[in-house]
């Protein structure tokens, strides 16, 4: 019973970092049907950015997290102006393989600077663990599950009420009709770059701290994984990204506990196939029907 | 002409041949070494896999990120099945491994389009994804594949074939680059058939398809086949070239870098996949100079590109001296085998006479949207070569008539016969050969098809030659290719468009799409005609030419004509009887007179008095 627990924690501390990054790609795949395949790597960027704040710099790690979230963000509005932007009007798979570019790009240039080496992430955090009988909760495992849960309300809450957030809403459902309406389309599609950047700059430090290990291509499975947890639940809804965020993260640590270790990815992809095949566009997903 | 036609074929064989001969010997003679035979195998290899892709991405238009997967069954099979026979020379055992491993892969691509294919662009591209990693989780866990450390000491073609170590080289060369010629010609051969319009037709609009008469499932599942099959006869080639298999080289990654190929090389165009295979796997080698910078110049060059050119290097187009090769092709027969191909003239429509019942009768016929009633008890009928009106306030449920009739839904309730068969429940392309041919309120062509193009489509069914004939180019493709291009021609002459034939229909002004819908209606030989809004958007003069079109097409194709309109002048104008849809209820049926002066039809449409009706739209 206990393993049984302790996995169920497990799972929902991965959970949590795959939901904070899934809901970038559910954020920016809502506004413009782009897979950002780009996206993990921010995770990588702000990583590095943490290891030069503390061990060039000499920045305290609260500041050098920080910054790097700032820089994460960022980032996500140089490559959405550089790189997207002027394939808004293209096939779509065009914009699909400029995102795999980009995501070769930012490995690469960091295999560059940093070398393949992997890095120590430098900050310690010693917190003693919760203790509940035969029940453990590190305090990562805490710190982790209340951050997202408390972003993922605030984010919610900020594209149903706040002004922004309408507008983001109405682009997602038609951007020439917001246009025409007088939203800014662009800087509205910026501004969900930022966020999704943003988030995927925390999911970053979450990530880092519990395997405190970087280098140049570190993003790419968290990457891979929290974009299936994105689909899982129904790309372009918020909700949706937290659910398959959360299944996924106790799907797999159930998996390495109970089946096999080797074979979680199968698992993983094995769930997400059989959703997609019962409830195509992924479990809360709105399943829109062509009309003739 | 076909001394010009001739001219080039001669040319692309020589070209082939020549390109063949002038590596064969650099091989052979030892000028080029390993290193650089190898690379060159290793571009070959990568020609099959992008070009297999393309018939998928390109061709079908349908997101495939498992290319690798499927090149990974074919590897593995074909590499334990050459090492499972020690005893026999490689020459015979590579054949048939090579064979093995594209079958199973050709399997692998059944099955897993069968559920997969449902799925449509992002959705499709992350299952395939899925299927693609499974696959290679799998291989990773088997025994027989050795695991993660992989399958090693599969004998390699460039030392097993032959004593010497540069014969064998050469003789490597001869079999990838053979094969790859076979692999390319089948594809395009494949891809300017009967086959390959129906695949195309899917890309361009799965619904007008499917209304068309191409059965849209059995050619998804064809195509995803087919270049499975491809995949995996790549993936053996590639097993006997290294001599040794490890999964992590099918990971993901793998497919995407095809996929990029693809796209590079521009989507649809198979010259485009060769050269853009040939310089993205050649590039990183000829960057080796700049070891720690050539991925970062790779991608950067892959953004820029896409920034600048984003239809990839091609487009659509092919390179001319291969796109001659068709042509030359069916010159073949004439030229050199001196016997001229007969046209095909099988076309004629026979359906019996149906003058005392109906052609088209529906019975109670009604759907259910969970909760909502769109239409119910809905009793229509259509006698031979009448034309009727089926008009009604917007929502009444007009367009969802339609659809029942043709299958886009199935009924909830209720029976559909026509021509004295049932017809409830069968699939929309076979409801489409049974007799019924629709046009769409908002038009569906196949827009980068030529005008005779779309229209050959709907031929597509009285056509008879196999995929494999088409591939083979044989006698019977020639025949009936011919003479579907007789008839479509002719039909197009009827319609006076036959100087149009061959723009793309995007280019076509607005009244001359409508038209050419029509046409693609008509071309599959229907027994009933469904006009859903013929004159929509149409100023007076093109709705009057319109009309006059409607009462020449029931004469001359003698079909039954059920149309839904609202411009009132045109129903008034040409409908024998009409039939007043409202909230999914026929609330009126009869001639034009009876029906302005119905009341409850007047009640219908809000606001309107008995004198204001004639000429006016409704709103």
């Amino acid at each position: 019973m206990s393993l049984f627990i302790n996995q169920l924690i497990n799972g929902i501390h991965v959970g949590s970092i795959y939901a904070l990054i899934a809901l970038g790609y559910t954020m920016v795949y809502g506004i413009i049907r782009l897979i950002n395949f780009a996206h993990g790597d921010i995770l990588m960027v702000g990583a590095y950015t943490v290891v030069v704040a503390i061990g060039t710099l000499g920045l305290s790690p609260l500041a050098a997290i920080l910054i790097s979230i700032v820089i994460c963000a960022l980032f996500g509005i140089l490559i959405e102006k550089v790189a997207y932007k002027p394939l808004r009007n293209s096939p779509k798979i065009s914009s699909l393989i400029t995102a795999i570019g980009v995501s070769m790009l930012l490995q690469n240039l960091a295999l560059l600077i940093f070398t393949p080496t992997p890095k120590p992430y430098p900050v310690p955090l010693s917190v003693a663990p919760l203790n509940l009988g035969d029940i453990q909760i590190s305090f990562i495992t805490i710190l982790t599950f209340g951050v997202s849960i408390v972003i993922m309300m605030a984010l919610q809450t900020f594209v149903t009420t706040s002004k922004a957030g309408k507008s983001m809403r109405a682009v997602s459902e038609d951007m020439k009709a917001a246009l025409l309406m007088g939203i800014n389309t662009d800087n509205t599609i910026t501004l969900t770059f930022a966020i999704g950047c943003t988030l995927a700059g925390i999911g970053s430090a979450l990530f880092c701290l519990a395997y405190p290990s970087v280098s140049p291509t570190m993003g790419s499975l968290p990457g891979v994984k929290a974009f299936i947890a994105a689909v899982l639940g129904g790309i372009g809804v918020i909700p949706g990204a937290m659910l398959g965020g959360f299944l996924l993260g106790i799907a797999e640590s159930f998996t390495k506990a109970y089946i096999s270790s080797q074979l979680s990815d199968a698992v993983v992809y094995g769930i997400l196939i059989i959703v997609l095949l019962f409830k195509p566009s992924g479990l809360l997903g709105k399943s829109v029907r062509e009309k003739v | 002409m076909a001394k010009n036609k001739t001219k080039s074929y001669a040319l692309n064989s020589f070209a082939l041949i020549i390109t063949f001969l002038f590596a064969f010997a650099l091989i052979a003679s030892g000028n080029i070494n390993n290193y650089y035979s190898s690379l060159l195998i290793s571009v070959l290899i990568a020609i099959i896999m992008t070009v297999s892709l393309n018939l998928t991405t390109g061709l079908l238009g349908q997101l495939c990120l498992g290319h690798a997967g499927f090149m990974s069954v074919g590897a593995y099979t074909a590499g334990i099945i050459t090492k499972s026979l020690p005893d026999m020379p490689l020459g015979l055992s590579l054949t048939i491994a090579l064979l093995a491993g594209g079958l199973l892969a050709a399997l692998f691509g059944f099955l897993i389009g069968m559920p997969a294919l449902r799925l449509k662009g992002d959705y499709l591209a992350i299952i395939t994804l899925g299927f693609g990693e499974i696959i290679r989780v799998v291989i990773e866990n088997l025994k027989i594949t050795g695991g993660p450390a992989g399958l090693t000491r599969i004998p390699r073609m460039s030392r097993a074939l032959a004593e010497s170590p540069k014969d064998s080289a050469a003789i490597q060369f001869a079999i990838v680059y053979w094969i790859m010629v076979m692999v390319v010609t089948s594809i395009f051969t494949l891809g300017r058939s009967r086959h390959g319009r129906a695949i195309i037709s899917i890309r361009e609009n799965e619904v007008a398809a499917e209304a068309t008469g191409i059965p849209t499932t059995y050619y998804k599942l064809l195509a995803f086949t087919f270049a499975a099959f491809f995949a995996g006869i790549a993936g053996g080639l590639h097993a006997h070239q290294i001599g040794m298999l490890t999964p992590k080289y099918f990971d993901f990654n793998k497919s995407i870098e095809y996929l990029v190929m693809v796209v590079l090389g521009g989507m649809g165009s198979i010259t485009g996949s060769i050269i853009s295979a040939t310089v993205l796997v050649t590039l990183p080698e000829l960057l080796r100079e700049f070891a720690a910078w050539r991925m970062v110049i790779y991608s950067l060059t892959l953004v820029l590109m896409m920034i600048f050119r984003p239809s990839g290097l091609m487009g659509t187009k092919e390179f001319s001296l291969i796109a001659t090769v068709e042509k030359l092709e069916a010159k073949w027969h004439s030229v050199f085998k001196r016997k001229e191909h007969k046209p095909k003239l099988p076309f004629r429509p026979h359906y019996d006479v149906w003058e005392n019942q109906p052609v088209l009768e529906t019975k109670n016929l009604g759907i259910q949207f969970g909760g909502l009633v769109a239409a119910e008890n809905i009793n229509i009928n259509l006698k031979d070569n009448e034309i009727v009106g089926l008009i009604g306030p917007n929502g009444a449920g007009k367009t969802t008539v339609f659809n029942l009739l043709t299958g886009v839904y199935e009924p909830t309730q209720g029976d559909i016969i026509l021509l004295g068969n049932s017809i409830k429940g069968r699939p929309t392309h076979e409801i489409t050969n049974n007799g019924i041919a629709r046009t769409f309120q908002n038009i569906r062509l196949f827009k980068s098809m030529t005008v005779l193009e779309n229209i050959k489509v709907a031929f597509h069914t009285r056509m008879r030659y196999s995929p494999m004939s088409g591939i083979l180019r044989s006698e019977e493709y020639a025949s009936e290719e011919h003479g579907i291009d007789i008839r479509a021609r002719e039909l197009l002459r009827v319609f006076d468009m036959e100087d149009v034939a061959d723009d793309n229909a995007d280019s076509l002004p607005y009244g001359l799409q409508r038209k050419l819908e029509i046409c693609r209606a008509l071309a599959s030989n229907p027994k009933v005609l469904l006009l859903d809004e013929p004159a929509a958007g149409m100023n007076a003069t093109e709705t009057q030419e319109l009309m006059d079109t409607i009462k020449r097409i029931r004469t001359r194709f003698s079909v039954a004509i059920l149309l839904i309109e609202h411009d009132m002048k045109l129903v008034m104008g040409i409908c024998e009887r009409i039939y007043v849809l409202n909230y999914g209820h026929i609330i009126a049926e009869g001639t034009a007179n009876e029906i302005a002066n119905n009341e409850d039809v007047i009640t219908a449409y809000l606001g309107m008095s008995q004198d204001e009706e004639e000429g006016t739209k409704p709103c």
